[in-house]
């Protein structure tokens, strides 16, 4: 196509250049290998999980008609105890989880911003991001460890060192249904803090600080300056790490799948575990209805992030 | 205590400071509490990795006592790790296989598609670009999984370690792509309209004068697809079944302390040797991954 182009008159050929098929046959090469994955293995498999949701497909009923059933998987899901349960506990894990996960690596953020040798402040940077280079599962295992009251070191300082527990009473970070959300909130705080921290870091940057020093002229106090200058001026980073944090909390299936498995009395059972449950070992793999739990999930959580991009939303 | 700290800080600003006469400075009690907070932070991160260190050096008596400092260490978990349990080599082979293929590809991808989204004049790219972006918003994972195990088993991918490398590239694929398009935003559209004048194709223009003005954003993309990769832990249970295809996160998590093979120092021993290349990697590329960062992989 480009050789015809060549072929043509001047004019023509800066028509040509100018045409939306030119456009589109030297751009979109760039973008159809990214265009290929994400269609292939998550657009498409998207809505095709939406359509399962409105039939009665068994995975291992192979050879069976499959039927539509309209709304029937989600009248039974929202009759379901465990799927009531499950997006409760995965609300009760947010609830812990958010405040820590914005709080902290703000507290270290600010910290760090004030730090005025830059090579301190910097090694501060690296050792905190540390944990943001280990692969969440390899965190997951490690922290099984930490908490475990046989080999754990967390355990071992309670009981043997501080001895505030004895072996008989001390806590069972994950096996206690009190504890297992904070535990797993704690680890969850443990790995995200340097990666936030930076996140605040470059919010921070961008106040120019000038502002400080006026409000300082005007006699604010640091506290106060803190809640008028610095947290309006982060409004969007926060927003941004909210809905984000918001959606991984809320989702969390491999944390649970370490810590917990498929033990219902647990915490960690939540919908996500339920919907893994359901669609690869229950039964006869009801992939149908998992598909509708899943979904159920899902939408729960677009409702809820329509509703803090409306909390956040820019205010003059 | 933001309120503690914060209030406290004006004395440990130089400005503050010079303002009162200086035989009055008081103590920097505001420098000293925010160290003091910040080596506590470091000292919490650091812990859990400094304990999973010591227990694979120690000889298996101590291990089982749990004090932290070893009365006697013992370096051989390591050798005794690679050699005696049995598809440990493979597992770590499958890692290395899968997490390379991956970061390679997911790499291109995004350098190809950020570069397409700013500086080529693509039709529909605002639709694809907040596509990728919702799907950041989206409990994608979650959702999809039931039919990415269709997909695999119907493309004969399932239990199978290459056939990881596909899901796997989609995970970061948006995020990779978001990071891409921020780098690429900050390369002026001028120094592209020069080159487009002086007759400079697409891909010239991308491969010549574009990619060395990215390297720090590219080393941020291959940093969070290497992390993804790497300790993948949902996809690979549930696509694959035998040990032997299995990734090294898989193994590790599913191996529950005990004795022989499987004694607490020589599984610790195991998890140093995963958590290592990624930490080794970070503190080689650090520089250029923290400049990424505050190039534009942040903004947004």
């Amino acid at each position: 196509m480009v050789v015809l182009a060549r072929g043509r008159a001047g004019a023509t050929a800066r028509h040509w250049r100018e045409s939306f098929m030119y456009r589109f046959v030297t751009s979109w090469p760039f973008l159809l290998p990214t265009i290929g994955f994400f269609v292939g293995w998550q657009l498409y498999p998207i809505l095709r999980v939406l359509w399962m949701s409105f039939t009665d497909y068994y995975y291992l009923r192979v050879g069976e008609p499959v039927h539509w059933v309209g709304l029937a998987n989600y009248r039974e899901a929202l009759a379901d105890p465990l799927v009531r349960q499950g997006l409760l506990r995965a609300l009760a894990f947010t609830a812990i989880f958010l405040p820590g996960m914005i709080v902290i690596p703000l507290v270290a953020a600010i910290l760090i911003d004030r730090v005025r040798n830059q090579r301190l402040a910097t090694i501060y940077r690296v050792i905190l991001l540390i944990p943001a280079m280990i692969p969440g599962p390899l965190i997951f295992v490690l922290w099984k460890w930490m908490y475990s009251y046989t080999i754990g070191p967390i355990n071992y300082v309670l009981v043997d060192v501080l001895h505030l527990f004895t072996i008989y009473n001390a806590p069972q970070w994950l096996g206690d249904p009190d504890l297992t959300f904070l535990a797993v909130a704690v680890m969850e705080w443990w790995w995200g803090l340097g990666y936030h921290t930076i996140f605040f870091l470059a919010g921070l940057a961008t106040i120019p600080r000038e502002l400080f020093e006026a409000a300082r002229v005007d006699g604010a106090s640091e506290w106060r300056m803190f809640w008028s200058v610095t947290l309006p001026r982060l409004r969007p980073i926060l927003l941004v790490l909210v809905v984000l944090r918001f959606g991984t909390a809320m989702a969390v299936i491999d944390e649970y799948l370490i810590f917990g498995g498929f033990n219902r009395a647990l915490p960690t059972y939540t919908w996500t575990v339920y919907m893994w449950d359901l669609a690869f070992q229950l039964g006869d793999w009801r992939q149908s209805y998992a598909a509708a739990v899943g979904w159920i999930g899902a939408l729960l959580m677009l409702i809820v992030v329509a509703f803090l991009f409306w909390l956040f939303r820019p205010r003059d | 205590m933001v309120e503690r700290l914060a209030s406290r800080a004006p004395f440990a600003r130089a400005d503050a400071a010079l303002q009162r006469p200086r035989h009055r400075r008081p103590l920097p009690w505001g420098a000293i509490l925010r160290h003091a907070v910040l080596l506590l932070f470091c000292g919490i991160v650091l812990f859990p990795l400094a304990w999973v260190v010591l227990l694979s050096v120690k000889s298996l008596p101590d291990a089982y006592t749990n004090r932290i400092w070893p009365s006697e260490f013992d370096f051989s978990h390591y050798r005794y790790a690679m050699t005696h349990i049995s598809t440990l080599p493979r597992n770590v082979l499958n890692s290395i296989f899968v997490t390379s293929m991956t970061v390679a590809l997911a790499t291109v991808c995004a350098v190809l598609a950020g570069y397409a989204l700013v500086h080529l004049d693509t039709p529909g790219r605002v639709v694809v670009f907040s596509l990728l972006v919702a799907s950041m918003f989206f409990p994608t994972r979650i959702t999809s999984l039931i039919a990415v195990y269709e997909i695999q088993k119907q493309l004969g991918f399932l239990n199978t370690t290459h056939g990881l490398i596909f899901p796997y590239v989609t995970l970061s694929l948006a995020l990779s792509v978001f990071i891409m398009r921020g780098i690429f935003e900050t390369i002026p559209r001028e120094l592209a309209d020069a080159a487009r004048i002086d007759g400079c194709g697409p891909w010239r223009m991308l491969l010549q004068v574009m990619l060395p003005l990215v390297r720090n954003g590219i080393v941020v993309v291959i940093v969070v697809n290497f992390v993804t990769a790497w300790g993948e832990y949902l996809l690979a249970t549930t696509l694959t079944n035998d040990q032997e295809v299995r990734t090294l996160p898989v193994v590790l998590a599913a191996a529950s302390g005990g004795m022989g093979q499987w004694a607490w120092p020589r599984i610790a021993a195991v998890y140093v040797m995963a958590v290592a290349p990624a930490l080794i990697a970070f503190a080689i590329t650090q520089r250029w991954y923290m400049r990424g960062l505050q190039e534009g992989a942040l903004k947004g």
